[in-house]
């Protein structure tokens, strides 16, 4: 019985996005212009880190001068540090594939995207993420700050690379096992070994409240859920709140029971577009009682969650989420989209 | 919920501290909107040292994404009622 657990891993580390990528018109230089290259982007990848593949494929048809590799789908000005397979699930409602994106090799939206010099920034970003994950869960970044130079070299190529294992090896001694692994078990005892081999170092740690890092996408859905392929069209980043507040589970949680705090999130926040005005509520893992009775009138609704391009059923515990789904960041990217009643009184 | 209503709304005390060769502030601690994104404290902090490279770390630890909100970092990562955030002009803590 030992599948489930490690194998739900290899997935998301060998899951990918096949893009079709077109040269934006503006940099076409050549008659016929170039084709659109067609590339499987990681879903754990950036999209910065694919061009050394598609310079070469379009490098004949530019105009002179000096190249700043950007994406943008449909004129959205793609985050380069958010993971592809995460703008995928967020911007990609009904997954398109091949997903049109377009490239630019000049004129840097400076103004909506922080500079990305290629590689180094990427991995930059990456490392900065991580010690942030490391600082919810311990309260310090020392694990990573400490990783010796070939280590942190290593286990960014991992991820780069999608190496599992050579990730896995570095990314244990950073002692971040977040989640206890009895829970698949008591759950189901039939696949009670599935997370041995994640998290051998906790084994033998008493029960306590963990602190999962978690990157909360959330887009609000007016129109009905059946018609989003028409309407849903992202111009601005400002459409889409982010936020970042860690979920406390102390060894009882479902997966249900987070999404009820995600709803309580927004239970007073009549309009996302409206400007990320009120994040009032507080994510408690726990509390789903006071959640509850809060949530009578006015509550939005969740009309989808995806993980990894996955919509995680509500029996999965969430500490199976956590653990399978994971960016290698330690950050769980959550994307949803609610639907949230406008404000009575308006 | 009206109890809801002032973490909305809050301020949230930012205490800007140089390293290394950072030039230091002559006022240290400044109040920022909590629903503000921290890239706006950093264009603060460019437009105060004159600088377009900067790195801005949290806690001495690491550089949040300029997305994020104040809100978020103060609750997850402030402490004493203010949130620590290091500026050093060149790169500080990997």
């Amino acid at each position: 019985m030992e599948r489930g657990g490690k194998e739900a891993q290899q997935y998301v580390w060998d899951g990918a996005i096949p893009l079709q990528i077109h040269l934006h018109d503006s940099e076409v230089t050549t008659l016929p212009p170039p084709a659109p290259a067609l590339i499987l982007a990681p879903r754990i990848g950036y999209l910065p880190l694919l061009s050394p593949q598609l310079k070469p494929f379009f490098s004949g048809a530019l105009p002179p001068g000096v190249d700043t590799v950007w994406f943008d789908y449909k004129g959205l000005p793609l985050k380069w540090y958010i993971p592809t397979g995460v703008l995928f699930d967020l911007l990609c409602a009904e997954p398109e594939r091949p997903w049109n994106l377009t490239v630019h090799f000049r004129g840097y939206p400076g103004n909506v995207l922080i500079p990305c010099d290629g590689e180094d920034s990427v991995k930059w970003s990456y490392i900065n993420s991580l010690k942030e994950a490391a600082y919810i869960i311990h309260g310090s970044s020392k694990n990573v700050m400490n990783m010796s130079q070939p280590d942190q070299i290593d286990l960014w190529r991992s991820v780069m690379n999608g190496k599992l294992e050579t990730y896995n090896r570095i990314s244990s001694k950073l002692k971040l096992g977040i989640v206890r692994d009895d829970f698949s078990a008591k759950l189901n005892p039939s696949s009670s070994k599935i997370q041995h081999s994640v998290d051998e170092t906790e084994a033998t740690a008493a029960p306590k409240a963990s602190r999962i890092p978690v990157r909360l996408y959330i887009c609000n859905v007016d129109e009905d859920f059946d018609d989003f392929e028409e309407e849903l069209h992202f111009d601005s980043w400002d459409q889409i709140s982010y936020i970042n507040r860690p979920v406390e589970i102390n060894g009882e949680e479902f997966y249900p029971n987070s999404s009820n705090t995600i709803k309580a999130e927004f239970k007073n926040e009549p309009g996302i577009e409206a400007e990320e005005e009120s994040k009032t509520g507080i994510i408690e893992g726990t509390s789903i009682e006071s959640v509850e009775s809060q949530s009578l009138s006015g509550q939005p609704v969740i009309k989808l969650v995806r993980i990894q391009g996955i919509e995680p059923k509500s029996e999965i515990p969430f500490s199976w989420v956590v653990k399978n789904l994971m960016n290698p960041d330690y950050f769980l990217h959550i994307c949803l989209y609610i639907k949230a009643p406008k404000p009575l009184d308006s | 919920m009206a109890s809801d209503s002032p973490i909305a709304s809050r301020k949230v005390v930012v205490h800007l501290r140089a390293t290394g060769d950072a030039p230091i502030l002559k006022q240290a601690k400044f109040k920022i909107a909590g629903t503000d994104k921290f890239s706006k404290v950093i264009d603060f902090l460019r437009r105060q040292l004159h600088r377009e490279t900067l790195f801005v770390y949290v806690n001495s630890a690491f550089s949040p994404s300029p997305d994020e909100l104040v809100n978020d970092l103060y609750d997850n990562f402030g402490f004493d009622g203010k949130l620590v955030v290091n500026y050093a002009c060149s790169m500080a803590w990997g």
